[in-house]
């Protein structure tokens, strides 16, 4: 199926009454959620997934899809108006969004966002059409070795590339791995770690692990943080217009970092954040006039806007079509697939075209539905931000048990999500990454069988990761971008205690 | 101040990797299996050993947002920790008497109790939310939450 026909098939999944109802969920959640100061797309999907189990997956996985691209979406919204930022994606979008929001410049700081996450939405997902199924097609041939390493090469670069200390990092993944030896081993039936506890011998759901580490560690943040502000109902917003001169000063930076946060969201580890920060950086490097950066430049906040959007569907690329996450989003996402009974993967295209084309296609009009909703509909939307914080907190940590009871109907998993949301918020307080831990989760399994696979096909000899070029090349990727990042913050570090 | 931290922190590690390590070796082994079920564990714990010791000599500086983040008042932490208590309380009257009830009293309570004091919106929220749940997830979506004392 060639990508035109396999679009075809796409649009008709994404333009079915069902379609456009569950892309237009999908994005509206996901804008509401995302704009919730602390609230981010791995909440947001996990909380949803629960709503999907009695769907079929096409419609599923599209809404789950515009719940990710939403949040970040709405994400800019609480940046701007409230210096908050719903998502990491979006820290950037509040040097120069909120500056502007200060001068009443709200509306055409909210426009301007809403504007460049359209054009890099819809940049990227031209790309992701003509790179996945390329991908895919070469995937395929893809033995356990070269799965394997490209596994553990995502698992090294989000590591390496998280904030803060690379240790932390990847004491985080080999944490999360070591939640997923937990339960019965499914090749030989030992029970690992399971201390004889019925409970245990399945493991844990990743949605246990998902809502705990993410909503419930959030939820304790938000009860630290629940005297803060939120917007008051003078706020006044200003005109949502845009003037010609404005339009022509965010061309520039909207087209380039399109493209820069494709490539970035496409690249494991990399994503939104990192993606909203390069490309921020990278504009005022080469703007004429960079001390207008952070003062409401529009060029400071078109670039992050367009790049954080980018590199959300770039992250689609390896997730469809090597089914491998290549971030703690991305990781979540594939969890949704998972629970639905979809693998993604390079058979997804010609396995469950409708499901891979569906999703690409949905997105053109997820973009189209959240310029919509961004632009007339941004001051009612804004009111969602009036939420009082106590109540925020009740009911989130509600859709939370809710989501983890209704998939195993099992009270001990309820109090696990306690003793993860627990360990989530030690996490936090003590700079340990999560998204490591999530992605090493749900890695864990299919990273343990390849390499049992890759052992048994080489009678127990380790040279078979070594022995082909692919598989070689992959890991030592891995390994450099391992090694490059501890040394540059080690020596960072080095001279900081010299200092000292 | 942060060395301290690190160290304590390897240390706890450390101690959490030679109890896994531990439980790893215990892990029954099978002669045909070229690669048993015990090797990825005690990679891992090994991995996680060696971890915790760089952790521990470690000689990173933190930054302000890592100092912040850990400075957290006792009283902020009761609150937590009484959030906490009450999500405990909720699970365990949760099946017996019945997601409704529990889960208005729990939103109710959970907001007054972290600062929310217009109660007539919050009595309508905590009596709306669950209701609504309840038709979406037993009626529309057929999962079953416990029912409890209420006839329906």
């Amino acid at each position: 199926m060639d990508a035109f026909q396999g679009l075809l098939t796409g649009f008709q999944v994404a333009l079915s009454l069902e379609g456009i109802m569950f892309v237009l969920i999908g994005v509206i959640v996901g804008t509401l959620i995302g704009m919730m100061p602390g609230l981010g797309p791995i909440s947001a999907i996990a909380i949803m997934i629960p709503i999907t189990y009695g769907m079929d997956p096409a419609p599923a996985l599209v809404m789950m899809a515009g719940v990710y691209y939403g949040a970040v979406f709405g994400g800019s919204t609480s940046s701007i108006l409230l210096n908050a930022p719903g998502i990491s994606g979006t820290v950037a979008t509040a040097f120069d969004g909120y500056p502007m929001a200060q001068q009443g410049k709200a509306g055409k700081a909210l426009a301007i966002a809403a504007i460049s996450s359209f054009i890099g939405g819809t940049v990227s997902v031209v790309l992701l059409m003509l790179l996945a199924p390329a991908l895919s097609s070469v995937a395929i041939s893809f033995g356990p070795p070269a799965y394997f390493a490209l596994m553990f090469m995502g698992l090294t670069a989000i590591s390496s590339l998280s904030e803060g200390s690379t240790i932390k990092a990847m004491i985080a993944a080999v944490a999360g791995f070591m939640v997923v030896t937990i339960g019965i081993d499914p090749q030989t039936g030992t029970q690992r770690f399971t201390f004889g506890n019925v409970n245990l011998f399945d493991g844990f759901d990743f949605l246990i692990i998902a809502l705990g580490l993410f909503a419930v560690a959030e939820v304790c943040m938000l009860i630290l943080n629940r005297k803060n502000r939120s917007l008051s109902d003078d706020q006044k917003l200003g005109s949502l217009k845009l003037s010609k001169a404005d339009l022509k000063e965010m061309s520039g930076p909207v087209s380039r970092q399109s493209f820069v946060g494709f490539l970035l969201g496409v690249l494991p580890g990399a994503g939104a954040t990192i993606a909203s920060f390069i490309s921020y950086i990278f504009e005022k490097r080469i703007a004429k006039n960079p001390e207008e950066f952070g003062k409401g430049s529009i060029k400071g906040l078109a670039a992050p806007e367009s790049s954080n959007n980018a590199a959300t569907s770039g992250a689609f690329v390896p997730l469809l079509s090597l089914g491998i996450p290549g971030s703690g989003t991305t990781a979540v996402m594939l969890g949704a697939f998972l629970v639905l009974g979809v693998q993604p993967g390079p058979l997804l295209m010609t396995d469950r075209p409708e499901i891979f084309w569906g999703i690409i296609a949905s997105m053109y009009l997820g973009n189209v539905f959240l310029l919509i909703l961004n632009l007339p509909l941004i001051p009612y939307l804004a009111k969602i931000l009036s939420i009082p914080r106590p109540l925020l907190i009740s009911l989130v940590i509600m859709f939370s048990l809710i989501g983890v009871y209704s998939i195993s109907f099992n009270v001990f998993d309820l109090y696990m999500l306690l003793v993860f949301g627990a360990l989530g918020f030690a996490m936090r307080i003590f700079s340990f990454p999560a998204p490591p831990f999530i992605l090493a989760f749900i890695l864990g399994g299919m990273m343990e069988q390849a390499f049992r696979q890759s052992m048994t096909i080489s009678n127990g000899s380790l040279s078979i990761f070594v022995d082909s070029p692919l598989p070689l090349s992959l890991l030592l990727v891995a390994l450099i971008s391992l090694l490059v990042p501890a040394f540059l913050k080690w020596r960072s570090n080095r001279l900081a205690y010299k200092q000292n | 101040m942060l060395a301290s931290i690190n160290r304590k922190l390897g240390l706890l590690i450390f101690i959490v990797a030679a109890v896994y390590l531990y439980l790893s070796f215990q892990l029954p082994n099978y002669q045909y299996a070229p690669i048993d079920a015990d090797v990825i564990p005690k990679g891992l714990g090994i991995l996680l050993l060696v971890l915790s010791v760089f952790l521990f000599f470690s000689r990173a500086v933190e930054t302000d947002a890592e100092k912040a983040k850990r400075d957290i008042p006792k009283t902020e932490l009761g609150v937590i920790a009484a959030v906490f208590a009450m999500i405990f309380v909720y699970i365990l009257l949760f099946e017996t008497i019945g997601f409704i009830i529990t889960t208005s009293l729990f939103i109710f309570f959970c907001s007054w109790f972290l600062g929310y004091r217009a109660w007539k919106t919050n009595i309508l929220v905590s009596l709306l939310f669950p209701i609504v749940m309840y038709a979406i997830f037993v009626f529309a979506l057929g999962i079953v939450l416990p029912r409890g004392i209420l006839p329906f």
